[in-house]
């Protein structure tokens, strides 16, 4: 199919006419739901699990692959590629996880001609290194943790790291799990934590160079949704703060950030800039940041793919991101940074399948009853249906609840409404416990940092039932039960009388 | 019945049927002016006069509910002794989940005492055994060996006893 000179001639139209999408679940949905907005065509790719999956369900064309399970599938690069050619799609959307942040299949997919929706094949390798990133930020002007490179020298060792400032954090350059690591917060104590820490790392690890870093204490976890252009433009749409984690993983994220100084927000947001630019990234990326309590920020990694939890920057920015993506990749250009401009406040929370009072473990189970909150604000992004079952194969992550306010106190709010109306049940799920999180005092000051969860973890714990909602709860338990139903009606007339009379 | 929350036992007596339901839970005495549909999904229910909104699914052993904002599981304990307890003997032998016969044990006809094995079932890949809950002549018994049936299947019945109903 060769286009009309009238569509070719369409420059603000992306050349894009056909979308296979490298995904599944929610991600698949949600990006297809701007494709078709924009009149593009969807492909689906598809595991036999997810025949009839809600993102197979609502392509325009879907194409099965093969493997022995589904995340082989997806994970099947040249399988992909050779399904896009067979649907006649001109473009990929990997999402995110999966391969969106595989050079190889970045650089395959060019290679077969097709349009690549995210940066190209070099810079996704180049941030995919934390070492090679690090120095390329460092190079760039972007804070990294200031670090004192191994040394047998434990003199020199010593006074390189006293210039760095305290607290510092000392690590066995061969180490791990916590093995010959130590916090130091003054000078008279580095000389000796050095040496024990050198002596722990020798025994462990038969290695005893040690290094040490700036000690951040209650980091905060600042990110920047950039765009650029892949030639040396960029712009940003500020900043979301994605502190409350729990086992290393995000569970609430944030657009703006909370209590954030306003030319603290600047600096930030213009080192990434500074980084998207330098490496004349192309398309959608997220810088992070560490931020500590002194207000001192580094450079943490860049995810080279559209986030998680982009819809709070959508809602904060009233931008679609995936519409973003598809013009950039069609060739339009950026928008201009001053017609970027943020109001209110949107809060993400990752509705997941586990038992936050068991350690968050990953709970199975089958979505047996669904009520999704809906309302002015509110989205909820799922690709879930009724009876499906909820199994280890894939991320335990069942849905995202993204909802916004006026300011960060209403976002809240509404937030903890929805998640008291949202309904799931048929698998144990964290909706109870995100929503004690965000009524929790030191939440709603904004007090956050990465161990926010385990600092709060007794009162964030569930609170037992009053009287009367235990009552109510086991009345409508009790009177689901068909053997309970046949003791109340089972009975002769005059015996179900007695007593029973009332004024 | 006796039914289980988190670590904590509590028992529904019913106290009283007409003209309407009331029930006792630890002691706690409350009129149900409305009992709702029994079946799974969204529900509603009149309790001392308030209506109450939840959603409810049943699985295995335990019913999941959706109330007051909170996702609760409540774990239904042996239903058979709260029968006995209540003063009827019961005549409908009830498959506590869903699942398929291994074995029967006793055909119609045959005379059980209370706790008498009636049919060995699976479930969920784990064998239980379904014993009578009172001690009589067993009317029928529904499902053969291989059977599947649903939660709450009636699977036997016992012959109902003079003078009880």
């Amino acid at each position: 199919m060769s286009p009309s000179l009238a569509t070719s001639r369409a420059a603000p139209q992306p050349a894009i006419r056909r979308v296979l999408i490298a995904n599944r679940g929610e991600i698949a949905v949600r990006i297809q739901r701007t494709l078709r907005q924009m009149g593009v065509e969807t492909v689906a790719i598809f595991h036999r699990v997810d025949a009839d999956a809600p993102h197979v369900t609502g392509a325009d064309h879907a194409i099965a692959l093969a493997g022995d399970t589904a995340v082989a599938a997806h994970l099947d690069g040249p399988q992909i590629i050779a399904a896009a050619r067979a649907t006649g799609a001109d473009a990929i959307h990997p999402g995110y996880g999966f391969l969106s942040e595989n050079a190889g299949f970045a650089r395959q997919v060019a290679e077969a001609g097709l349009t690549f929706i995210g940066p190209d094949a070099q810079t996704i390798a180049l941030m995919g290194d934390k070492i090679s990133a690090r120095q390329f930020a460092e190079a760039h002007g972007v804070p990294v943790a200031p670090s004192v490179m191994p040394t047998g020298d434990l003199d020199a060792f010593a006074a390189e790291a006293g210039r760095i400032g305290f607290p510092l954090l000392i690590k066995a350059s061969a180490g791990g799990g916590g093995k010959g690591m130590s916090i130091v917060r003054e000078a008279g104590g580095l000389r000796e934590a050095a040496r024990l820490a050198a002596s722990e790392a020798q025994r462990y690890f038969g290695d005893g160079r040690v290094y040490a870093e700036t000690y951040v204490e209650r980091p905060r976890h600042i990110e920047v949704q950039v765009f650029g252009d892949g030639l040396g433009g960029a712009i940003h749409l500020f900043e979301r703060e994605c502190s409350v984690q729990r086992r290393f993983q995000k569970i609430i994220e944030e657009a703006p950030a909370a209590r954030l100084p306003a030319a603290l927000r600047a600096e930030i947001c213009e080192a990434a800039v500074r980084l998207a630019a330098a490496a004349r990234y192309r398309n959608a990326g997220t810088v992070e940041f560490i931020l500590g309590a002194d207000g001192r920020f580094f450079f943490l990694e860049m995810n080279t793919r559209l986030q998680v939890e982009h819809p709070v920057t959508e809602m904060i920015t009233g931008l679609d991101l995936v519409r973003m993506q598809l013009e950039i990749a069609g060739g339009a250009p950026l928008p201009a940074q001053a017609d970027i401009v943020a109001r209110g406040h949107a809060i993400e929370c990752r509705i997941c399948a586990e038992a936050p009072d068991r350690g968050f473990l990953p709970a199975t189970g089958a979505v047996r009853h669904l009520h999704a909150p809906h309302g002015p604000g509110i989205r909820f992004e799922n690709a879930l249906r009724e009876g499906q079952k909820v199994t280890a194969d894939f991320d335990p992550m069942l849905a995202k609840l993204v909802v916004d306010g006026g300011d960060r106190a209403a976002a809240i709010e509404r937030t903890i409404a929805a998640l008291r109306d949202l309904a799931l049940l048929g698998v144990e799920t964290n909706v109870d416990y995100l929503a004690r999180v965000l009524a929790h005092p030191a939440f709603r000051a904004g007090d956050l940092h990465t161990a926010f969860v385990s600092e709060h973890a007794e009162s964030l714990s569930p609170q037992p039932l009053a009287d009367d909602a235990l009552d109510r709860t086991l009345i409508a338990a009790v009177l689901g039960q068909r053997i309970f139903r046949a003791l109340v009606a089972d009975v002769p007339e005059p015996q179900a009388s007695m007593g029973g009379w009332r004024n | 019945m006796k039914m289980k929350l988190g670590d904590d036992l509590h028992e529904v007596k019913i106290i009283a049927r007409r003209p309407h339901l009331v029930v006792s839970i630890d002691g706690r005495h409350h009129t149900i002016d409305d009992p709702g549909r029994e079946c799974d999904g969204p529900g509603t229910l009149v309790l001392d006069g308030a209506a109450v909104s939840f959603a409810r699914v049943s699985s295995g052993g335990s019913v999941l509910l959706h109330l007051d904002g909170r996702a609760i599981a409540v774990e239904v304990i042996d239903p058979l002794d709260e029968a006995e307890g209540s003063g009827h003997g019961r005549d409908e032998i009830l498959a506590p989940m869903p699942g398929a016969v291994v074995q029967v044990h006793k055909a119609a006809g045959a005379a059980v005492t209370r706790g008498e094995a009636v049919l060995t079932i699976e479930s969920m890949k784990l064998q239980t055994t379904l014993v009578a809950p009172r001690a009589g002549t067993l009317l029928a018994v529904l499902k053969g060996a291989g059977d599947t049936f649903e939660k709450d299947e009636v699977v036997a019945r016992l012959a109902p006893v003079e003078g009880d109903q």
